[in-house]
């Protein structure tokens, strides 16, 4: 819509309003890594944050979230979205929280995630620095971020602020901000080119060529036993990736046994449980038994299945699960390196 | 099943109906058989072969397919094998105890490509029971259909269910009805063996229409048998099952490759599945 400018000095005025009579989460620092959490006060947020370990997601598609309250027989649902604003969202978690917006809405929409998500103003910011594991420069190239409300742009003196919403443009009320200058904005268009240069081009493929060769790998035991064979099943790739949604549902008591919440959890196809099913009798079957299995699940699903729907792959390139992994096994450039030479 | 969550304020994909137990029978030793009917006395809407998640608060969710034709009464029919938490919760319940449901969730049987054709039904196990659904919708419109026959196989004579229907169908002239048991016991006058020597008791044309449930295992090597009478890909329908946790095709749980079983399925022509790796 508009592209608004601030100094940093007003900003930060700006931010202090902000926290004060909205809900703000945005990148904070915590210990040597970075966290998406509540903003008090404007020089907690880290905009030169690298990557933070969970994806924004967890704000509006929540880990643990309750469907319904259940007391008896009697039962209503659990439908509470609160208004608020994530600030400094990087661009490939802007794509990733497009495609969550998308998958959740298709088809059945989900209400428990829609209703959060559109009370959610998401302000993204321009990535200051690369983080080691990242790739998102080669991940999906041709996908541009779409979906956020608006989007910061560090200067040397202040910010260009670019409305794509009335959510975003609401927020400009909030301080000093002045129309931004046509050499303002082409600078701030620079910098975002730039830093996509910067971040290195891990994947040497293009997304579709990726796509074709590893359905093609899908029999190829050998190779899924390979990038396999030092999974502990944590799950951790998933529990971190930005695009992942599975999850459980499962119903828990309050102490008076008569009353309690019907929750999802995030969950995680790469757990020995996940696609078990039991027979009876203590029998079971496990439609993905096998390590390789489940791990070529993940892979197919990251590079392959959604594609045609998302239109590039459901892996932005943050490398949060290459960080996360504990056997160092679970970077997609890695294994797209294995699939692409198998 | 709703609409956009723009307009909508009450209901969500996860809000249950109350259901009421209008009957409760004791089927096998581990088999529970349940006549429901909506706790506001509507009728309950659905297709031969849907599937529902039946849960009771505090335990939990389970799908289990709809085991009667909407053809019939007002009411609705399910088994429950108890097998975990929810399961044995549900199967402690009797007449006049209430339980909840969503759905009717996912696609039936194709009964489009049924109709006016030879239809063929295996049934393994607990495969009966949602397949039952059909076989009374075709029973009910007999005419609808050319020649019906059922092959039904249990481990055990003690595991057969729905025994009045059993009684029905092998007097009845409307199905050409088959059963088999892996193992008899002295009682068993029947024939025994696996489901698939059923194949040699009777002649299943090429064109015909089959339906497949049971126990992952036998679906291999009843195909393997389809596939010697010439029958196509596209003219066998198998009824899967997977650990199907939402039903709305969200959670993703009871994925095949990129199929959900719960809104593409659980009714999958082989045509649709036959190069998923994962799906038999």
């Amino acid at each position: 819509m508009n592209h608004h400018y601030i100094t940093l000095k007003d900003f930060n005025l700006f931010l202090t309003k902000l926290v004060n009579q909205k809900i703000v989460y945005g990148p904070v620092a915590r210990k040597n890594k970075f966290v998406f959490d509540l903003i008090s006060s404007p020089e907690q947020l880290r905009l030169d944050y690298d990557v933070t370990i969970l994806p924004p997601k967890k704000i509006f598609f929540p880990p643990k979230q309750h469907l319904l309250h259940f007391d008896g027989e009697s039962y209503k649902d659990c439908l509470d979205p609160k208004e608020q604003i994530i600030m400094g969202v990087h661009n490939y978690d802007i794509k990733a929280i497009d495609q969550l917006d998308f998958l959740f809405k298709e088809k059945n929409p989900d209400d428990h995630y829609l209703l959060n998500r559109r009370k959610t103003t998401i302000i993204g910011s321009n990535i200051q620095t690369i983080a080691a594991r990242s790739f998102w420069g080669s991940a999906g190239a041709g996908v541009e971020p779409k979906g956020h409300d608006g989007f910061l742009t560090k200067l040397k003196d202040g910010f260009v602020f670019e409305t794509r919403t009335k959510k975003a443009e609401n927020l400009v009320k909030f301080a000093k901000f002045i129309k931004a200058k046509k050499t303002q904005v082409e600078q701030a268009a620079q910098i975002n080119t730039a830093v996509k240069k910067k971040c290195p081009a891990k994947l040497a493929y293009s997304s579709a060529e990726i796509a074709i060769k590893t359905r093609l790998a899908f029999k190829n035991n050998e190779l899924w036993e390979r990038l396999s064979k030092d999974c502990f099943s944590c799950g951790s790739c998933n529990t971190t990736c930005a695009t992942c949604y599975c999850f459980d549902v499962q119903d828990s008591w309050n102490l008076d046994q008569k009353s309690g919440f019907r929750t999802r959890y995030w969950d995680s196809c790469m757990t020995v449980e996940f696609a078990k099913t039991s027979l009876g009798g203590g029998a079971v079957h496990n439609f993905r038994a096998l390590r390789r299995e489940r791990f070529r699940h993940r892979v197919m699903r990251k590079l392959v299945y959604l594609n045609d729907k998302l239109g590039g792959p459901a892996c932005v390139g943050c490398g949060r699960c290459a960080t996360a992994c504990t056997a160092d096994i679970a970077d997609p450039v890695n294994i797209v390196k294995e699939i692409m030479e198998a | 099943m709703k609409k956009s969550a723009l307009t909508k304020t009450t209901d969500t994909l996860f809000t249950p109906q109350k259901a009421k137990i209008i009957r409760a029978v004791q089927a096998t030793q581990t088999e529970k058989h349940f006549t429901l009917a909506l706790a506001n006395k509507e009728k309950f809407q659905f297709m031969p072969g849907q599937i529902l998640e039946v849960s009771l608060f505090g335990f939990g969710e389970i799908p289990i397919g709809i085991a009667s034709s909407p053809t019939r009464e007002n009411t609705f029919d399910i088994v429950v094998r108890t097998v975990g938490r929810v399961s044995a919760a549900v199967n402690k319940l009797d007449k006049g105890d209430h339980l909840f449901i969503r759905g009717p969730l996912g696609k039936g049987f194709p009964l489009d490509k049924l109709i006016n054709n030879n239809v063929l039904i295996v049934a393994g196990g607990i495969g009966l029971c949602p397949t039952r659904s059909l076989i009374q919708y075709i029973l009910d419109r007999r005419t609808d259909f050319k020649t019906f026959t059922l092959f039904y196989g249990t481990k055990t004579p003690e595991q057969q269910m729905f025994l009045d229907d059993l009684k029905t169908w092998r007097l009845s002239k409307d199905v050409h009805f088959f059963e088999t048991v892996d193992v008899p016991n002295a009682s068993w006058q029947g024939h025994a063996g696996l489901i698939t020597k059923l194949f040699k008791q009777t002649n299943i044309s090429s064109n015909t229409r089959v339906v497949l449930c049971g126990p992952p295992v036998m679906f291999k090597f009843v195909i393997f048998e389809l596939k010697k009478l010439g029958i196509i890909d596209q003219n066998i329908f198998l009824d899967l099952e997977r650990r199907m946790k939402c039903g709305v095709g969200k959670c993703g749980h009871c994925q095949i490759n990129n199929k959900y079983v719960c809104t593409d399925g659980p009714v999958f022509a082989l045509s649709e599945i036959r190069f998923l790796e994962e799906a038999l």
